[in-house]
């Protein structure tokens, strides 16, 4: 479960409490989840990202409120025969973001066999949240928003259109997992007075990890 | 780097010598030389000849040409497709350049075409790739793709990827037997040894270690076969013991498996390919081999418990 501590900020003051959480990205490949994490965790874009093989591990951190969340960002290999491999990454994931490219339906079938996956396999507390990538792609567009809008409602997933290029949701994705996700044993209890409010801004140029976490 | 330099000159001088000679290149004193390294421009047709790959070439010479002629499977060639761009996008042989990347395209399927159980897997775009660079040339790429996987490697690429995780684990258990310490930590800490070595077996170090380097260790695993890659990867976790002991938790440790494939040690090719041979200590062939039996029968096993439950 979620790691706590007390972070003291550089002058001394208390800053509340810090959460640790997994975090895996599934999907078909060249989707867009690397991209994703790299427009998250660095905020830059590549046009052409390279393939990732096996997995790769990055950190981010998040303010929501007074509490400081780290994520543990696993990025998986998106190609099927690397599949026997993904419940290594999302056993112990406390959340989980499912990409899909909004221009190639295929996509979007392979992120319906993850989510079952998931919640068949997965933690049952896991957070899954369906990300229809590309959305900057909007004229090669086949996956109808409010399509994927009413599979995500009917699975209890957050879901967004982004765009890695743009920028566009990504921050705000992961922020949404953040909320959503338990700050302590009361399962979310705390979490709760937070709501709705935004602490960090993500206008979605600016990495997410705002003043308030250094 | 000067000092690099004085080795590579002595080398390509003995090289030389070597090819216009035109002898035997599977001896005693070719495994030495081999050993410390082989001159980038003779790269390509040593590693060809040393393989076996060359005899494979001989006894079907035109079959690659067959092989771009024939039919193609649509989407194979599509998947293939998506990975060209994201194939060494920084490096200028292959950005920007249709004709380098239509090579690499034309490697990778008539390979996928002709070796159905395998077809085409990510990661050997990476190989394939690099073995481009180094040969400039699609059909001798072709055929040391086709040595190495057909030849050198057990079954790493195929759908089921068991040569691979059966790899990972006679590491393991190597790491076990060599370095306790280390094993039980990694153990302790619950990071499982496919999450730090997969990309390490499949691209064999290409995108994972620096370029001279991989290419310092592909000159002797197209010599001496698979037990190059325990010996590098022993030496990498032996060498940066007492770093990945301090590491406490689960993201540090995974955060230091990745620094040591980039560190002063790797970096320094001929130094590091000298320490592979030492580092480890003996490491027979036999074991290896008794290794990969007994953990390809426990992972069969595995699968039918699973099946059955």
């Amino acid at each position: 479960m979620a790691t706590r501590g007390t972070a003291q900020r550089p002058n001394g003051s208390t800053q509340g409490k810090i959460c640790q959480f997994k975090l895996v990205l599934l999907g078909e490949s060249a989707v867009g989840k690397s991209s994703l994490v790299l427009r998250f965790v660095k905020g830059q874009f590549h046009e052409y990202q390279e393939s990732t093989i096996g997995a790769a591990f990055l950190t981010q951190t998040v303010c929501l409120d007074d509490t400081t969340v780290k994520f543990e960002i696993w990025d998986t290999a998106g190609q099927e025969r690397y599949h026997s491999l993904a419940p290594m990454y999302y056993r112990g994931a406390q959340a989980a973001i499912v990409v899909y490219d909004i221009t190639n339906q295929d996509t979007f079938s392979r992120a319906q066999t993850w989510v079952k996956e998931l919640q068949r396999q997965a933690s049952p507390s896991i957070v899954i949240a369906l990300a229809g990538n590309k959305a900057d792609l909007a004229n090669k567009r086949v996956v109808e928003y409010d399509e994927a809008q009413t599979y995500a409602d009917e699975n209890g997933l957050l879901f967004m259109e982004t765009s890695a290029k743009t920028a566009m949701n990504v921050n705000d994705i992961f922020l949404a997992i953040a909320k959503k996700l338990p700050k302590n044993e009361q399962s979310g209890s705390a979490s709760t007075s937070g709501q709705g409010r935004r602490l960090v801004e993500s206008d979605g140029q600016k990495a997410a990890t705002g003043n308030c976490c250094k | 780097m000067s000092e690099y330099l004085k080795v590579l000159a002595k080398m390509a001088k003995k090289w030389t010598k070597i090819i216009g000679e035109g002898k035997s290149l599977r001896s005693i004193t070719i495994k030495k030389y081999v050993r410390k390294g082989i001159p980038g421009e003779h790269r390509g047709l040593v590693w060809l000849a040393v393989s076996g790959g060359e005899d494979m070439k001989n006894a079907s010479p035109d079959l690659y040409q067959k092989l771009l002629l024939s039919p193609h499977n649509v989407e194979t060639a599509e998947i293939i497709k998506t990975d060209l761009p994201r194939t060494f996008p920084d490096n200028i042989f292959f950005n920007n350049t249709e004709n380098q990347q239509h090579q690499l395209y034309n490697v990778l399927l008539a390979f996928a075409h002709q070796n159905k159980t395998v077809g085409y897997c990510q990661g050997l775009n990476y190989i394939a790739g690099l073995l481009l660079l180094v040969t400039k040339s699609e059909e001798t790429a072709f055929w040391l793709l086709k040595v190495l996987i057909d030849k050198i490697l057990p079954d790493y690429y195929t759908c089921t990827m068991d040569g691979l995780l059966t790899d990972i684990d006679v590491l393991a258990e190597l790491v076990r037997i060599k370095m306790p310490d280390v094993y039980q930590h990694v153990t302790n800490v619950g990071l499982p040894w496919p999450v730090i070595t997969t990309k390490w077996f499949v691209c064999l170090f290409a995108e994972v270690l620096p370029i001279e380097t991989t290419l310092r260790i592909w000159d002797c695993l197209f010599y001496e076969g698979t037990k190059i890659i325990f010996r590098v990867a022993l030496t990498l976790i032996k060498r940066n013991k007492s770093n990945l002991l301090a590491c406490q938790d689960f993201t540090t440790l995974a955060e230091c498996f990745k620094e040591i494939t980039k560190d002063s040690i790797v970096l320094r090719c001929h130094e590091f390919m000298q320490s592979i041979f030492k580092v480890p200590g003996s490491l027979p062939g036999n074991t290896i081999a008794k290794l990969r039996t007994k953990h390809m029968q426990q992972r069969i096993k595995r699968k039918q418990d699973k099946l059955e439950r």
